[in-house]
């Protein structure tokens, strides 16, 4: 065994999302995000715009009624529509166009005959969907655009028509007729349609929120789609008129925030009367046609609202109602039903609670084949929230009705941004329950690699010549999958060795982060999530591995052509050696049996092809990259990942750990770690001190850590009376002794530094009174190896000691009980195993000795930055708070201890 | 120094002052303190009943204003300047330890080695 200082492996449980962002079904996602406060005012004004609602197909949505309105539902509407189209292709457009053309000239033609739309028809309109008031309210967001629509209907595929109309919950009658079919439908909203607003409403305010809200990217389709074409034009014709109206209205949706669209789509529901009452009167002049139109509209809505409140017959479905629905025959129902779960699961332990127990999870996990994409989105919406929490119960009801490998299956099928999103989000949840990781690795791991880590890392199998390489993009998808990944990576060794021989999965993560890099953008959840998983997955890279036992006698070294291949990218060429003549020296070097010598030259076997998978998780090429993001990265998950990242792979005996740590000394990584040693975050520093250990275990790295660490190391630990500014965790003060104890061993030169540094002090006092028996021993272990130092002896007597502070305390305490012998089962406490070590071992000693005498000129560059370091003021530090000292006991949790 | 609710308490105390350093802007005393009816006092090493929810001294400052004044790591501290710690939880005997007002604590205490004293020389003297 190695004295494996302690790899790190991490476990992320928390990861679940905020179900908050599902932002983007128009109708009901509305719901989704809000709060219960968002979901009363919405009924309101659901009451109020009614009318429009019923009418108006959900997805549509986009060309709301009144100018304004319009604007944001057309942003929600693309959302979630666009998306679809986007990645599907060109197929779908071609009768939009013709939709669109038709439209205008509808529009146009319409205007004149159609505005004047006789009330009745309105009224008939309201009549056949007072039914849907109700429902409308739940949905809120869907409603809003009806007036402007009508135009499509025609051409609208049935599929949208009868969400709104289904909706309602109560009445069995209204969806059969809504369901039917257009003819009935689509007559009837044709005459609605007709009634001029449309131009008006549609053009200024719809171009101008659909474009605000989506991306770039989402333009395009928005023209191609039938819908949104007409919307176009109308703007472009009516785009004068909608200007002076635009600003106000627009005003509003941005204080929500355009990514959530549902929220939007909200706020216009609630606009629209007063927009209509304010706004109407300037344009009223001027455009004297759309000004009549919105009147009407206000006018007809009034009394629909008025009725539908007073009509005692409609009420919110309950949950089994809801759930009942999602099995309803028609679509719309069940994709309406599945988003009003997904509204009433949002931050609602209870509701998960009742969903799980009335059935209806497997009910929505079969949803997800659902061809229609509407349902199947929102069904997917509703898993994920019913997913999030620390209900695992909830967790594994989907996992029981075989809910992951239907989400896959799914995510292998879908092209839409936002189900993928949903998809991964909810993956991503359920990665956080133990028993659940190795399910996702077995259903989902190449899928997940192959449709998300990869295509957005921006990793190619295949580098084409010409183009250049792509930079990772930290979309949702990406940060959701790599969550996810992160949690199941630290599930153990067999979790690890399914993760490292994915197919392209450590060569894109890889991409992912060198592009981070690249770019210096390093701090956001993506990049953390990526280089968890390295460190996870560079564990015990030396045991696992295959063929790592080709690796594993560090005094024989793999021919270069064996030791396997290095050289990832062309561009990294020159980073290392490798010319003929260099390698030459180095397999005489070998057969000399000098092996050092080449650890601290670098030579590094040639490669003779590109390494790739996880061979790339210890080719020393990673370490420049972990040391750009120690360098570079505020965020201390990331800090403390990439430092474990170096611990892991700098720990073990095999060739590549020693490459590793020659490597971190040749790429000017030491003073990086010394740096931080100093950081802020208690797990930054640990990890740090801990690979520094590992990294130390290479005598020239050994010397040079001693030399110029001491400092920072001493400084991090408690004293009795200056309490030291940080108030680092036993954990922590454990991993900084075995560090110090590391590097005085067999090292008389680093010892006297250590005292030099005034550690001696700090050392006796945490040996004598340290409450933490961990601390004490690892602080013996250290005064003893200092003590055996006899030419130290004299300068330590001078100072003040003498043997009795070096001894090991068997204090009256209990804690004394627990010092000494091993047997404590403690993996950062390797001390007495360390003696196993072989590099502890004389033979070591006189190979390092050797190796020093060949490198005198390595040597002083190498000291350079360190030396740097320390001539930075040393940080003042604030006094230790009162409270938290560790105490004694190590098992349970422990009791607080203040100093006073 | 446990007690049966019910029984007559005696403990040997001795009395300790102790000069608070003054160290920058904080007043030092040099130990620290574990315990408290807010901790559990199963984890305490000091006492004998594992049930005491006292004050102890878990920790001193070599050469601190209380090792000078005589204070032991598992002293457990029975009054803090006429304020009782036996009954109290672990923040609130910080705070009367850590008045910034005060430049001068004086401690009762009791500790193992007191009481066995104690008794030794009682119960000799009985015997007699």
């Amino acid at each position: 065994m190695m004295q494996e200082p302690q790899e790190v492996v991490e476990e992320t449980v928390t990861i679940e999302e905020d179900p908050g962002t599902p932002s983007s079904h128009v109708s009901v996602v509305t719901s989704d995000d809000g709060t219960t406060r968002r979901t009363e005012t919405k009924v309101t004004k659901m009451v109020k715009t009614v009318t429009t609602r019923t009418v108006r197909q959900v997805p549509l949505g986009p060309d709301g009624l009144p100018l304004p309105e319009g604007s944001s539902p057309l942003g929600s509407y693309t959302d979630s529509i666009d998306r679809r189209y986007m990645k599907n292709g060109g197929d779908r457009f071609i009768t939009p166009h013709a939709t669109s053309t038709l439209t205008r000239s509808y529009n146009n033609s319409y205007n004149d005959s159609y505005g004047e739309t006789p009330e009745s028809q309105y009224v008939r309109h309201y009549g056949l969907h007072d039914g849907y008031a109700d429902l409308t309210d739940n949905y809120g967001s869907l409603s809003r655009g009806v007036n402007l629509r009508p135009p499509r209907y025609p051409y609208l595929p049935n599929s949208y028509r009868p969400e709104n109309s289904y909706t309602l919950p109560v009445r069995k009658d209204d969806y059969g007729h809504v369901a039917q079919p257009q003819v009935p439908m689509g007559s009837s909203t044709v005459d609605v349609n007709r009634s001029q607003p449309e131009r008006f409403q549609a053009e200024p305010y719809g171009l101008e929120d659909d474009r605000r809200s989506l991306g770039p990217e989402e333009e395009e389709p928005y023209e191609l789609e039938p819908d949104y074409s007409t919307a176009n034009r109308r703007t472009l014709q009516g785009a004068n008129r909608g200007r002076t109206h635009r600003e106000p209205l627009r005003d509003m949706p941005r204080v929500r925030g355009y990514p959530e669209e549902a929220i939007e789509a909200e706020l216009i529901d609630e606009r629209h009367p007063y927009i209509h009452g304010i706004y109407s009167a300037p344009l009223a002049q001027p455009e004297r046609g759309s000004m009549a139109s919105l009147d009407r509209t206000g006018g007809r809505r009034s009394p629909s609202i008025d009725s539908i409140r007073k009509d005692p017959r409609w009420r919110d479905p309950d949950l089994p109602e809801v759930i009942a629905m999602l099995g309803h025959p028609i679509d719309p129902v069940k994709s309406n039903a599945a988003a009003y779960l997904q509204h009433l699961c949002y931050e609602n332990d209870k509701i998960k609670k009742d969903v799980r127990q009335l059935k209806g999870i497997p009910v929505l996990v079969g949803l997800l084949d659902h061809p229609k994409s509407e349902v199947h989105r929102k069904a997917c919406g509703a898993l994920r929230n019913i997913s999030y929490g620390k209900d695992n119960d909830n967790k594994v009801a989907i996992k029981i009705c075989d809910g992951i490998p239907a989400l896959v299956r799914l995510l292998r099928k879908t092209n839409d941004m936002e189900v993928r999103e949903l998809i991964t989000g909810t993956l991503w949840n359920l990665s956080s329950y133990e028993p659940l990781k190795m399910v996702i690795i077995n259903h989902g791991l190449q899928t997940l690699t192959n449709e998300v880590v990869i295509p957005h890392s921006g990793w190619e199998h295949e580098p084409n010549e010409d183009s250049k390489p792509r930079d990772a993009e930290w979309t949702t998808v990406f940060k959701n999958t790599s969550g996810c990944l992160r949690n199941v990576s630290s599930d153990g060794a067999e979790a690890r060795r399914r993760l490292r021989e994915c197919e392209g999965l450590v060569d894109a993560l890889l991409h992912a982060l060198q592009s981070a890099v690249g770019k210096k953008d390093m701090d956001n959840k993506s990049v953390e999530n990526c280089v968890c998983i390295m460190r996870n997955l560079s564990y015990h890279v030396h045991k696992e591995v295959p063929g790592a036992e080709r690796f594993q006698d560090p005094s024989a070294l793999q021919a270069p052509g064996s030791a396997g291949p290095q050289r990832k990218k062309k561009d990294d060429a020159g980073c290392f050696g490798g010319k003929k003549a260099k390698e030459d020296w180095f397999n005489q070097g070998r057969k000399n049996g000098e092996n050092d010598k080449n650890y601290d030259t670098l030579d590094l076997p040639k490669r003779s092809e590109p390494s790739k998978g996880f061979e790339l998780l210890y080719q020393p090429e990673v370490v420049r990259l972990y040391l750009s993001l120690l360098t570079e990265s505020q965020n201390y998950n990331t800090l403390e990942a990439a430092a474990g990242a170096l611990q892991n792979l700098s720990a073990g005996q095999w060739t590549w750990s020693n490459y590793i740590r020659a490597t971190v000394r040749k790429e000017k990584g030491l003073p990086i770690l010394v740096e931080l040693l100093r950081s802020d975050s208690d797990k930054v520093v640990r990890a740090v001190s801990i690979a520094l250990r590992n990294l130390s275990i290479d005598r020239r790295n050994k010397d040079l850590i001693g030399s110029y660490a001491m400092r920072d190391l001493v400084s991090n630990l408690p004293s009795g009376q200056q309490r030291p500014a940080k108030n680092l965790e036993e954990d922590t003060v454990v991993a900084i002794l075995n560090t110090i104890h590391e590097i005085v061993t067999d090292s008389s030169e680093n010892a006297r530094s250590l005292a030099q540094a005034q550690a001696i002090e700090k050392l006796v006092a945490i040996n004598k009174t340290s409450q933490s028996a961990r601390e004490t021993k690892a602080a013996s272990h250290v005064l003893q190896t200092v003590w055996s130092y006899k030419e130290l002896r004299n300068a330590l007597t001078k100072d003040g000691w003498n043997k009795s502070h070096f001894q090991a305390t068997m204090t009256t305490t209990p804690k004394a009980t627990k010092n000494g012998k091993p047997g404590y089962d403690d993996t950062t406490l390797p001390l007495m195993e360390k003696s196993q070590d072989g590099y502890s071992t004389i033979d070591q000693r006189e190979k390092d000795c050797k190796y020093k005498a060949v490198d005198g000129s390595v040597d002083q560059t190498e000291r350079e930055p360190l030396k740097n370091d320390t001539n930075r003021k040393h940080y003042i530090r604030s006094n230790r708070p009162a409270v938290s000292l560790v105490d004694a006991c190590d098992v349970k949790p422990q009791p607080v201890d203040s100093w006073v | 120094m446990s007690f049966m609710p019910g029984q007559p308490l005696t403990a040997v105390v001795q009395r300790i002052q102790i000069e608070k350093l003054r160290h920058g802007e904080n007043l030092i005393l040099g130990f620290s303190i574990g315990g408290g009816i807010d901790q559990d006092p199963g984890q305490n090493p000091f006492s004998d009943d594992k049930t005491d929810k006292g004050i102890y001294v878990t920790r001193i400052t070599p050469r601190g204003p209380a090792d000078v004044a005589g204070l032991r790591m598992g002293d457990k501290i029975m009054q803090v300047n006429g304020w009782d710690m036996t009954m109290v939880t672990h923040d609130r005997a910080r705070k009367r330890l850590t008045k910034k007002n005060e430049d001068v604590v004086r401690l009762l205490v009791t500790r193992r080695s007191l009481e066995e004293a104690v008794k030794q020389s009682m119960g000799s003297y009985p015997r007699q």
